[in-house]
């Protein structure tokens, strides 16, 4: 009884079940759930120090602070705290609703009742006060909020089934088995609390929650720094001005103006000076900005939950912006990350197709005999003459139907064998309909297939079978199971029919069945070979099926030598199998099966679409190889025109190594290969493969296994890994880790630097999702860990192409224009008070009205650029579908970068010179219509204020691409504001009330009465917006981007219906190669046969032919052992030794 | 298969002696959602679908181009006019610093304050100034848009309500003995108290005074709104409690002597003082001609003179004074640079213009024989 101390290293949990207060000792973790982040106390001291983190509230708390000191104060404090405290209040409740909501869910989750044996009776606690250690009765269809040790349960061999859709989105049910030893103590399911709260696998594997920043705010922090500098630069100047002036000007003036102070020190006085013009400079990067940003990314996000071509009506969901400060990120994707199933496919498995005796079925043919596409007009087949069929099975071709009721007997052999060769369990339920039970849903299929054919297995013993053959109840004796594993590939079953015949019936991978047949099938097997390359080339899974007739006297040998065989302790397994093989030869072919594992509605069109915009889409997927490649073939990711496709499936690091070397080699050549071998020159070789990216031709893609990732993710390989992958069209990523996952998501991240989407719909998609830039869950589903760990979440993968082309392009577009302006406006509205610290003696005097300066970046112009900012758009959403190309720029960063910061910069500060110098020149020596004071330093400030109002507007109104009523509202009503409130604040009635605060009574009536004054504000107007119309204009006509041509050619053929871009056909040429997929797991044929799975009312018999052959807990271990590495593999990182 | 999937939690049911059939959370889970069912779909709207009808700007070729034609034109015009009426302006600006050098030497130490020193200009008209005819002075190298100086001063106690009030008039708020200083501030103190008379030489004997007008030259919401004396029996009563600025030789209620309705804080002259430059050179209006006998026309060609009495120091800080005789046009007392500059853009317009046509033209014949070829 030892448990090591140290939480992070606990290696091992000692734990007293049902003793609380030995459990207690080591203060393990409780199992309250805590997402939320304050409580009603602590909310304001923790959310302001939160805010107060932030880099630019820091800043402007700094400013504010600095405008207090009287010194150097050159801006009164209102300029400041209005805008500060409307963004750090509107944070502060955005922050507290969402908390609540927080705080909600954790009520509900923790406020659920289980049943825990406390004081020797079961009482009912909330799931909050479960302990370690605790025994917990669960009840069939409860939530399980904790990891639990299952002790017993009512089920026989206290097997206990759990739905794993919260984890993985995987809605089959998983088998659990008690210990022996604990397994005989209790009637119900009883469950010992093991790991609590954040303790939990899930917890632990599912990743830190990092704070999402998008490229563009990490941009944006890069130039508020700049800015800065920038900001410390001019401040340096000027104060030297000020220093200076105060030497050689001021010191004079001084003597005259200020009569009690004493001399004083230019030094000091330029030290002042500086901290003096960094406030009144400070607006370049105004807190509206911030507030801007968020306001538009939250009407983003509105557009995304609101827009109705990204509702599902199935489940009814909307689509859902779950995080409100990532929408531009969508527009700049370059590599999703997807997950398979739920994701891509539906987990739905139909049965399609059949090849039987070389006669195709499935397709659907027209009057004239020719195959025809699926249309609406088809009649499905109709089973109501079979009272247990399927209703929601559909099958299109009559003829298989028809060729049933002519009784060919090679149909009835084919259905047969899909009734009897499978490990589905049947139950009955309360109306008397049929219920599956299946383990694995491509099964499901083929049983549900030959139960709608008439073939319909009823109920299984552990050594017999019944099934309802066309009406008639036939019962098959089972003699043997030859259960399915990953390198036979295939399963059989030996029955003894009611005539005493004994038959072999085996399904499985065409590759390995074909070797098994007996010569004879050679015409056949050609026959079908086609039809299997055939239904490959539509992505369909495919089995092979095949029987043989056994005769009694062979099989009693045979199985007299598997009974031997099954004795043995060393060499056990060889033996078997090598009998296994032994029996399944001489095979007779009957067809094949095709099954489509259904994908997810409009997935191949979307993935083409997102392909033709330079996204590269990976699939990282915890299913098998083969089923990961089938659905790569069938959604158009992988085809048959590639090149080479890569399969890295080695066991040890060196074989992967050697893998991916060989591919290497294979993709750039030889000429390469020898400078390949060591990865010392690392930025050389980064170089290097930029180059090369351009000369690779062809399509290649990448088939990696989760062993196999884990080596190459190791330090020395990694970087030939990402080099290969980058390289290849497609990478599929299959039996991966979810923490893998994220490690592939983490290497792209760090290695391309390159923004990333992971899209999935379970929880272990979860780490992957919060690694990723972007993460997307698919709603809709059981599970909620995806979409509670999502960004983004939708019902269907198809919406992806509408959130990235449309949603997330126009974000990005949207976000860029309204940085580029914004920068722009606040460059030519702070540099002005530079120009002007040369002609005030550098005293910091401002140019403008301080309530100019307080209202114009709130006021006066944030509205119409938030418009252009939520609602521009330069083509059409179904343009931007159109033209997948148009996605491009946002990949590349090319709306706003550092290139197009300098520009708005320049254009800023060019603005603020004309801005000046206008009004300065036309001031000198100026004189008013009656031939008052015009140049006086109210006038100025009130013309400069007006025409840079009005610059500002002409260029928003040049900016604004799609002028909406909204639009005009904005940029029309921002100007009639501004009039109306320079008005206001200059009217003798506040004045009257305020005069020390609006000390610019009757300014704007006499100023803007002046021609003069209109003169100026015109030809301010004019020499400021025409260089960059001229700029536009030749830059559209030289240089035009696709988007200019798009709405070019859309102007010119307004009512002609726009051009629509060829996209490619989605069907391919088939080619020979297998489409054999199987998500099968070994163990449940030992299950079957031994019925451990099955209700007391069918005790195994004490004797029969098929004794259960192993020692009585081996064929759990190997269940377990099978079932652990593939349902659960969340352990395999963090083992727990109990 | 999907009803086999849901199927699967009945399975057990049927299995297990105690068993729900469905838990309560999936019951209202879906009661939840065939409720919301209307009201999750997202409305059809064109503000919510972003469909709102728009005009889509683009930048045309016609369109910019008769733009810029137009534009250019315009300012070119413009600018003619600007030129011309500038030019039309008739102004004489005589500066009087080094003229009176003996006075501003005196003005340098501030102990001679109460030694008087004037000075006589004398200068020839050759043209007639006609129509109305101001009289400026103008400062050079004055520093009023300070930002210590522009705030000081206190605007409720120019506005008469409250006399005590001199916050912000540092370092000018209050004397020696802490009486407030009315009215207080930097500004105040630095007035300019020059007084110049311009005098007419009419048949280079007599010189007459050209009578001037020292009314409406301050803005009339200055006048009428910003600056009211206190209420009072008489102005002097008015201002008692309160001191004059340090530098101010006389008391604000006896500014002037000749007229004592302009006393107090609505003497126009400090109300134009008190309005603020935005340069350091700056004229500010002084005296307006009163057109009467020999002046109806305007001013006449001819012999003047400025009796100038030189109070205000400008050599400390190496500032210049002068005086300025100026008509007017349309456009107030405008400067040549507003009709250059506006020459300039339309010029460069035009410019622009006419390049952006060849280079539309040139690009479109190439599109044309792609497209031939």
């Amino acid at each position: 009884m030892f448990c090591s101390k140290k939480k992070s290293l606990e290696v091992e949990r000692t734990v007293k079940a049902n003793d609380r207060e030995y459990n207690e000792k080591f203060q393990y973790a409780d199992n309250r759930i805590h997402t939320s982040k304050y409580n009603v106390l602590t909310f304001l001291p923790i959310n302001l120090f939160e805010q107060f983190q932030r880099v630019a509230n820091a800043y402007f708390l700094f400013l504010l602070i600095l405008q207090l000191i009287p010194e150097i104060s050159s801006l009164t404090w209102f300029t400041t705290i209005v805008p500060l405290v409307l963004v750090i209040t509107m944070t502060a409740v955005k922050d507290a609703t969402d908390d609540y909501f927080r705080h909600k869910s954790d009520n509900q989750v923790n406020n659920r009742l289980s049943e825990v044996l406390i004081n020797s009776k079961l009482q009912n606690e909330k799931w909050m006060n479960v302990k370690v250690g605790d025994i917990v009765k669960l009840e069939n269809n409860q939530f399980v909020a904790a990891d639990l040790l299952l002790l017993s349960s009512s089920e026989p061999h206290s097997l206990c089934y759990i739905e794993t859709a919260e984890l993985d989105g995987e809605t089959n049910l998983k088998v659990r088995h008690a210990l022996s030893v604990t397994s005989e103590l209790g009637a119900d399911i009883n469950r010992l609390a093991k790991f609590d709260g954040p303790d939990t696998k899930l917890i632990q594997n599912s990743g830190k929650t990092k704070l999402k920043r998008t490229s563009i705010d990490r941009l944006l922090n890069t130039l508020v720094l700049w800015i800065f500098g920038f900001l410390v630069c001019l401040g340096i100047i000027l104060a030297i001005g000020n220093s200076i002036w105060e030497n050689q000007v001021g010191d004079q003036f001084r003597t005259f103006l200020f009569w009690k102070e004493g001399r004083k020190n230019p030094v000091f006085s330029g030290f002042l000076t500086f901290w003096s013009y960094i406030i009144i400079l400070n607006t370049v990067v105004p807190i509206s900005l911030y507030v801007s940003m968020e306001v538009i990314r939250l009407g983003h996000s509105y557009f995304i939950n609101w827009d109705r071509r990204m509702y599902y009506s199935g489940k009814s969901t909307p689509a859902e912006a779950r995080t409100t400060t990532l929408n531009e990120e969508l527009g700049q994707i370059e590599y999703i990350f997807s997950d398979k199933t739920g994701t891509l496919t539906q987990n739905i498995m139909t049965f399609k197709k059949c090849s039987i005796n070389g006669k195709i079925y499935g397709e659907v043919h027209d009057d004239m005999g020719q195959k025809t596409h699926m249309t609406k007009k088809n009649e499905p087949v109709d089973f109501s003459v079979n009272p247990q069929a399927d209703r929601t099975f559909q099958f299109f071709d009559h003829r298989l139907m028809e060729s049933i009721k002519l009784g060919d007997s090679k149909v009835y052999e084919f259905l047969r064998l899909l009734a009897l060769c499978h490990t589905v369990m049947s139950e009955e339920n309360s109306a008397g309909q049929l219920i599956y039970q299946v383990q694995s849903p491509d099964e499901g299929a083929l049983v549900t297939a030959a139960r709608n054919f008439g073939f319909i297995f009823k109920s299984r013993t552990p050594e017999t079978i019944t099934v309802e053959e066309l009406g008639t109840l036939v019962t098959y004796q089972l003699l043997a199971f030859l259960d399915f594993n990953n390198i036979r590939k295939r399963m059989s079953v030996i029955v003894r029919n009611p005539e005493g015949q004994i038959k072999l019936y085996c399904k499985g991978a065409d590759t390995i069945l074909f070797e098994k047949l007996h010569p004879s099938n050679e015409d056949l097997l050609n026959l079908t070979t086609d039809h299997l390359s055939e239904f490959a080339g539509e992505g369909l899974r495919t089995l092979a099926i095949a029987y043989r007739d056994l005769d009694d006297k062979y099989f009693k040998e045979w199985h007299k030598m598997l009974e031997d065989a099954n004795a043995l302790m060393d060499e056990r397994d060889e033996r078997i199998a090598g009998l296994y093989e032994e029996i399944e030869r001489d095979l007779m072919l009957l067809g094949a099966t095709a099954v489509e594992d259904k994908l997810q509605e409009g997935v191949i069109e979307t993935i083409t679409n997102l392909s033709l915009a330079h996204i590269k889409i990976w699939v990282l997927t915890g299913d098998k190889q083969e089923t990961a490649i089938n659905i790569g073939y069938a959604c158009n990711m992988l085809t048959d025109d590639m090149k080479d496709v890569f399969i890295i499936s080695g066991n040890t690091a060196v074989e992967v190594r050697e893998e991916l070397r060989k591919a290497k080699e294979n993709l750039f050549g030889q000429n390469r290969s020898s400078s390949n071998g060591h990865v010392v020159f690392e930025k050389q070789q980064l170089e290097l493969d930029s180059v090369v990216e351009e000369t690779i031709t062809g399509d290649y893609a990448l088939i990696i296994n989760g062993h196999s990732l884990a080596h190459a993710l190791e330090s020395d390989v990694k970087n030939d890994l990402i080099e290969l992958a980058c390289m290849c069209k497609t990478v599929v990523c299959c039996r991966v880790t979810p923490l893998q996952k994220a490690q592939v998501v983490e290497l792209v991240k760090n290695y391309r630097h390159a923004v990333t989407l992971a899209i999935g719909d379970g929880a272990n998609d979860v780490s992957m999702i919060k690694s990723a830039h972007i993460g997307v869950g698919i709603s809709g589903q059981e599970g909620l860990q995806a979409v509670l760990a999502s960004d983004y979440s939708f019902a269907q993968f198809r919406y992806l192409q509408r959130l990235l082309l449309v949603h997330g392009r126009w974000s990005y577009f949207r976000m860029c224009k309204f940085l580029r302006y914004f920068f722009y406006k606040n460059f030519a509205f702070t540099l002005v008070h530079f120009w002007f610290g040369f002609f005030c003696g550098f005293s910091a005097q401002t140019v403008y009205d301080q309530w100019f300066i307080a209202l114009f970046n709130i006021v006066y112009t944030s509205l119409p650029v938030l418009a252009m900012g939520i609602f521009d758009q330069d083509v059409s959403d179904q343009s931007s579908m159109d033209y997948p190309q148009l996605y491009e720029p946002g990949q590349l960063n090319l709306l706003f970068n550092k290139h197009k910061f300098f520009i708005c910069m320049a254009h800023g500060i060019y603005t603020s010179l004309v801005l000046f110098f206008i009004p300065y020149g036309a001031f000198y020596n100026v004189a008013g219509e009656d031939g008052q004071l015009i140049a006086d330093y109210q006038s100025f400030a009130v013309t400069m204020a007006t025409s840079l109002v009005i610059v500002v507007s002409v260029q928003i109104a040049l900016d604004t691409s799609y002028w909406t009523v909204i639009n005009h509202v904005f940029i029309w009503g921002s100007i009639a504001t501004y009039f109306s409130v320079l008005f206001t604040m200059h009217s003798n009635g506040i004045f009257g009330i305020f005069p020390s605060q609006f000390p610019f009574v009757g300014n704007a009536r006499h100023s803007l009465t002046q021609k003069c004054i209109w003169l100026v504000i015109l030809l301010t107007t004019v020499a400021s917006v025409m260089p960059v119309v001229v700029f536009r204009f030749l830059k559209v006509d030289l240089f035009p981007t696709l988007s200019d041509q798009i709405r070019q050619r859309q102007k010119s053929q307004k009512k002609a219906r726009p051009l629509r871009s060829q996209r490619p056909q989605t069907r391919r040429s088939s080619s020979r190669r297998s489409g054999y997929a199987f998500a099968h797991q070994e163990g449940y044929g030992e299950l079957i046969t031994s019925g451990r799975n099955m209700r007391a009312k069918n005790p195994p018999p004490a004797s029969g032919l098929e004794k259960t052959p192993y020692n009585s807990t081996s064929w759990i271990e190997n269940l377990c052992k099978k079932t652990t590495d593939t349902v659960s593999s969340f352990s395999q990182d963090k083992t727990v030794k109990l | 298969m999907k009803k086999m999937a849901a199927a699967n939690v009945r399975h057990l049911c049927s299995t297990n002696p105690v068993c729900f059939l469905l838990p309560h959370y999936h019951r209202t889970k879906m009661k939840r959602i065939s409720e919301d069912y209307q009201s999750r779909l997202p409305d059809n709207t064109a503000l919510k679908q972003q469909q709102l009808p728009a005009y889509r700007l683009q930048l045309s070729a016609t369109g910019v181009l008769s733009g810029f034609f137009a534009a250019g034109a315009f300012c070119l015009g413009m600018g003619i006019i600007l030129i011309l009426s500038a030019k039309s302006i008739k102004e004489i600006e005589v500066k009087y610093t080094k003229i009176c050098a003996n006075c501003a030497e005196l003005r340098e130490d501030a102990t001679n304050f109460d030694k008087e020193c004037t000075c006589s200009i004398p200068f020839y008209l050759s043209e007639t100034m006609k129509g109305n005819v101001y009289m400026y002075y103008k400062l050079y190298g004055f520093y009023q848009n300070l930002y210590q100086y522009i705030l000081s001063r206190s605007n409720s106690q120019l506005l008469g309500t409250d006399l005590k009030d001199v916050g912000n008039c540092a370092p000018f708020s209050n004397s020696h003995d802490g009486t407030p200083i009315a009215p207080c501030g930097a500004i105040a103190n630095s007035i300019f108290n020059d007084t110049i008379i311009l005098s007419y030489n009419l048949n280079s004997s007599i010189p007459i005074e050209v009578p001037m007008l020292k009314s409406k030259i301050t803005w009339w919401t200055d006048k009428y709104v910003k600056f009211q004396n206190p209420s009072s029996i008489n102005l002097s009563s008015a201002f008692a409690g309160t001191t004059k600025p340090p530098y101010w030789s006389k008391p604000v209620y006896e500014l002037d002597e000749e007229d004592p309705g302009n006393n107090g804080f609505l003497n126009d002259d400090f109300i134009v003082w008190m309005r603020t430059a935005a340069f350091p050179t700056f004229k500010k209006l002084y005296r307006r001609l009163n057109r009467i006998q020999y002046f109806i026309e305007g001013l006449p060609a001819g012999n003047y003179s400025f009796n100038i009495t030189y109070n205000f120091p400008v050599t400390r800080f190496k500032g210049e004074k002068s005086v300025v005789l100026s008509t007017l046009t349309w456009s107030g007392g405008s400067s040549l640079f507003l009709g250059l500059a506006y020459t300039v853009t339309g010029a460069v317009t035009w410019l622009a213009a006419f390049s952006m046509m060849a280079i539309h033209l040139m690009l479109k014949k190439k599109k044309m024989l792609f497209i031939q070829d």
